[in-house]
């Protein structure tokens, strides 16, 4: 099986591109599935973020889907342009996709090295993928590795412990506005992971009034409660309150699912004299983003999204570095054993295909021979010579098996066993086929 | 010719050593992170600063003047803001909150001492203490200049706002290790240096007024003076100032309006002065006029 990663992240398109090349949840299982059903030997996953769409495949060698032809489904699913699909793509195969992944799920390939929350969505991103039936043995041991390693590599190095979050940066932003936060509104719009670190952070700055407001009630109530957000100042109000919160916020920090702005420029506008000149700090975390992006040149409103925390992220991550290098040495020895894990199921499947396919061809001449033995005495041929002849062509496959077989000692953590696999599939015309689990790899 | 030469000497090397003080300021606020040059050497320059202009003030009071007026000339009432806005700097450079303010201060300062400079080297002319009655006379003056320190002040926050808010719309400087003084801060400031100026201006202008009433009685300046352009510009800059300190009410005038009017507030007050200038120096070619004239018929 080949490994295939194809996607886009905040490296390499800007907001405007990742917005659209999103998949929310719903659109993401519509489009596991009909990968699936355009390509059933192959596994495939995804991971749409805010601030990444990559898909993870696992095919047989010569069958597609191909990079081109993931490329068309992703112009096709998203309405973005073939060029500006394949100018913006990165692309990674075997090992470095692996690799890829593993740094995802750990953090080192996010916007605030080591943030926690993408090991969620990774995870989230799979058991998607398993919901669809999409991922086979291949993709299981690599997602599930993955999640292994991103733990313990976060257990041993620290490496999101004192971390500059993204809510820490937002605070740090809206210190350039407020001088202080004690008579201040903090509004949240959305319910999810991150609102939840926001808010934790903007909450230690002890604002005036905390309120959150989510489309689902209930999951506002839930967040603010675990929040510990009680009191007429703090906790969850009704999404139709949410004008009036606009006007008396100071702050506000949104990030839903919503594939449309939540905040139009012209639901906006008319609330502005109301605000009476106050200043609104702005901040959109969300992809597709929640506000529109024209709000932030209104006067006196101060809109930042998710290129801007990066930005600054940047300039203050730099210390951060070495302990990145760690997390990539451990994260090496992590990649190797997954892929070496992929690589012997893969090798292991070869080899007993090449035994059956010898013991075939060793059973169509063991036929051809008693025929002509049949044809020798004018009589049938009885069950003991069968069996003798049998016996005969499986001591004299395997003899002529062993040598190669031993060649690829599955032990050596430095044989060859691509290069080998990729010489036997070639030598004796052998097709790689679709990954089947067995019962007890099922997670 | 200079009234002093000691004077001017050490108003221009105050004027150099606030300029240094800047360029040092400019570098503490470009230079992030461990290579930030360390802020004592600034403190000691504006210290420097600070004590040249107080000690030179209280020198001249004591040893020049010998009166009890403090303020005798236009350098006088300019050593006494740069006396009073050098320690203010010093203490805006130690609060981290008003972080990078210093920056539009010492500009400030630097002009004012240059002023001072002009008037004690090349403009000096006394103040006409035994015209109007001295006691109003003082405390106008006093006022007055007082009021320009406040002026100053706001519209050095005014002109930080100005460049703040256009750095965090434009999303420049991002994560910077020292951001700059919040927005809020500064508004809080352009209000509270707004009010100073404003009471002080509200004073310097009742004094006027009496000043101006008394001397109705004894000369005929009063009826030039109610429709100068001095009276206009002071008046317009009062209402700015009044303005400024209900900012917070008048959402039309938040934001960068706000530092606009600070902004307009100093221009007009420097423009107040100004005519004071032209006003006086008409005025003196006027009664040297007539003089004349009066001593040729004789």
């Amino acid at each position: 099986m080949r490994l295939l990663m194809l996607g886009f992240n905040h490296r390499t398109a800007p907001l405007e591109l990742r917005e659209a090349l999103a998949f929310d949840n719903d659109k993401a299982a519509q489009a596991l599935h009909e990968l699936r059903q355009a390509h059933p030997a192959s596994e495939c996953a995804l991971l749409s973020t805010c601030n990444r769409t990559e898909f993870y495949i696992a095919r047989p060698i010569h069958d597609p889907p191909t990079v081109e032809q993931l490329r068309t489904f992703l112009s096709e699913r998203t309405g973005v342009a073939p060029d500006v699909v394949r100018g913006a793509s990165i692309h990674r195969e075997q090992q470095d996709a692996a690799s890829h992944l593993f740094r995802v799920a750990t953090g080192l390939d996010s916007m605030v090295i080591g943030e926690p929350q993408i090991l969620g969505q990774v995870k989230r991103a799979y058991e998607l993928a398993d919901q669809q039936a999409a991922v086979g043995p291949v993709l299981h041991r690599l997602f599930q590795g993955a999640i292994t390693a991103s733990k313990n590599i976060r257990n041993q190095t620290g490496i999101d412990q004192g971390r500059t979050s993204v809510s820490s940066v937002a605070v740090s932003f809206a210190r350039n506005i407020f001088d202080h936060f004690n008579d201040k509104t903090v509004l949240a719009i959305g319910a999810g992971e991150m609102i939840k670190a926001a808010l934790s952070s903007l909450g230690r700055e002890n604002p005036k009034r905390l309120l959150l407001v989510n489309r689902t009630y209930e999951r506002a109530v839930q967040l603010a409660d675990e929040l510990g957000l009680t009191g007429p100042d703090h906790g969850a109000r009704t999404w139709d309150d949410m004008d009036q919160l606009l006007v008396e916020s100071d702050i506000v920090v949104s990030c839903t699912a919503s594939n449309e702005p939540v905040v139009s420029e012209a639901r906006f506008k008319p609330l502005l004299k109301k605000r009476r000149g106050r200043p609104l700090f702005i901040l959109d975390l969300a992809v597709p983003r929640d506000i529109d992006p024209r709000i932030g040149s209104l006067r006196n409103v101060y809109l930042y999204n998710l290129d801007d925390l990066q930005e600054a992220v940047n300039a203050t991550e730099s210390d951060r570095r070495g302990l990145a290098e760690q997390c990539e040495e451990l994260l090496q020895t992590h990649v190797n054993r997954c892929m070496g894990e992929i690589q012997h199921r893969d090798v292991g499947r070869l080899v007993k295909q090449l035994r059956e396919r010898l013991h075939d061809i060793a059973k169509e001449e063991q036929g051809r021979t008693a025929k002509k033995l049949a044809a020798l005495n004018g009589q049938t041929t009885d069950e003991a010579l069968d069996d003798l002849l049998q016996q005969h062509n499986h001591r004299l496959v395997n003899k002529i098996l062993h040598l190669p077989l031993s060649q690829l000692d599955r032990s050596d953590p430095d044989a060859p066993l691509g290069f080998y696999a990729a010489a036997l599939r070639r030598l004796f015309d052998l097709q790689d086929q679709p990954d089947m689990p067995s019962d007890d790899e099922k997670p | 010719m200079p009234e002093s030469p000691a004077t001017s000497i050490l108003l221009i090397l105050s004027t150099l050593a606030t300029a240094l003080a800047f360029a040092m300021a400019v570098r503490r606020v470009r230079v992030q992170g461990d290579d930030q040059p360390n802020a004592w050497p600034l403190h000691l320059l504006i210290g420097a600063v600070t004590l040249l202009c107080a000690g030179l003030f209280i020198y001249r009071v004591l040893v020049i003047h010998k009166a009890w007026q403090p303020l005798q000339a236009h350098v006088d009432g300019l050593l006494l803001i740069g006396a009073l806005l050098a320690p203010a700097i010093l203490y805006i450079q130690t609060r981290p909150r008003l972080f990078g303010l210093s920056l539009f201060a010492l500009p400030l300062l630097g002009l004012i001492l240059l002023w001072a400079v002009c008037a004690s080297l090349w403009t000096y002319r006394p103040f006409k203490h035994d015209t109007f009655e001295p006691a109003w006379v003082v405390f106008h003056t006093t006022a007055t200049y007082l009021g320009l320190l406040g002026c100053g002040l706001g519209a050095a926050g005014g002109a930080m706002y100005l460049f703040v808010q256009r750095r965090i719309k434009s999303k420049a400087g991002l994560g910077q290790v020292n951001p700059m003084a919040s927005l809020e801060t500064l508004e809080t400031l352009i209000i509270r240096a707004a009010t100073l100026g404003f009471v002080l201006l509200t004073l310097s202008l009742v004094s006027g007024l009496i000043i101006v009433t008394q001397a109705d009685r004894t000369t005929s300046l009063g009826e030039a003076w109610w429709g100068s352009p001095k009276v206009w510009l002071a008046a317009a800059a009062w209402v700015v100032y009044a303005l400024l300190i209900n900012i917070r009410s008048f959402s039309a005038f938040r934001g960068r309006r706000a530092a606009w009017l600070a902004i307009a507030g100093l221009v007009l007050v420097l423009a107040t002065y100004g005519m004071v200038e032209a006003m006086s120096k008409s005025q003196a070619t006027t009664q040297t006029n007539n003089t004349v004239e009066h001593e040729e018929a004789d």
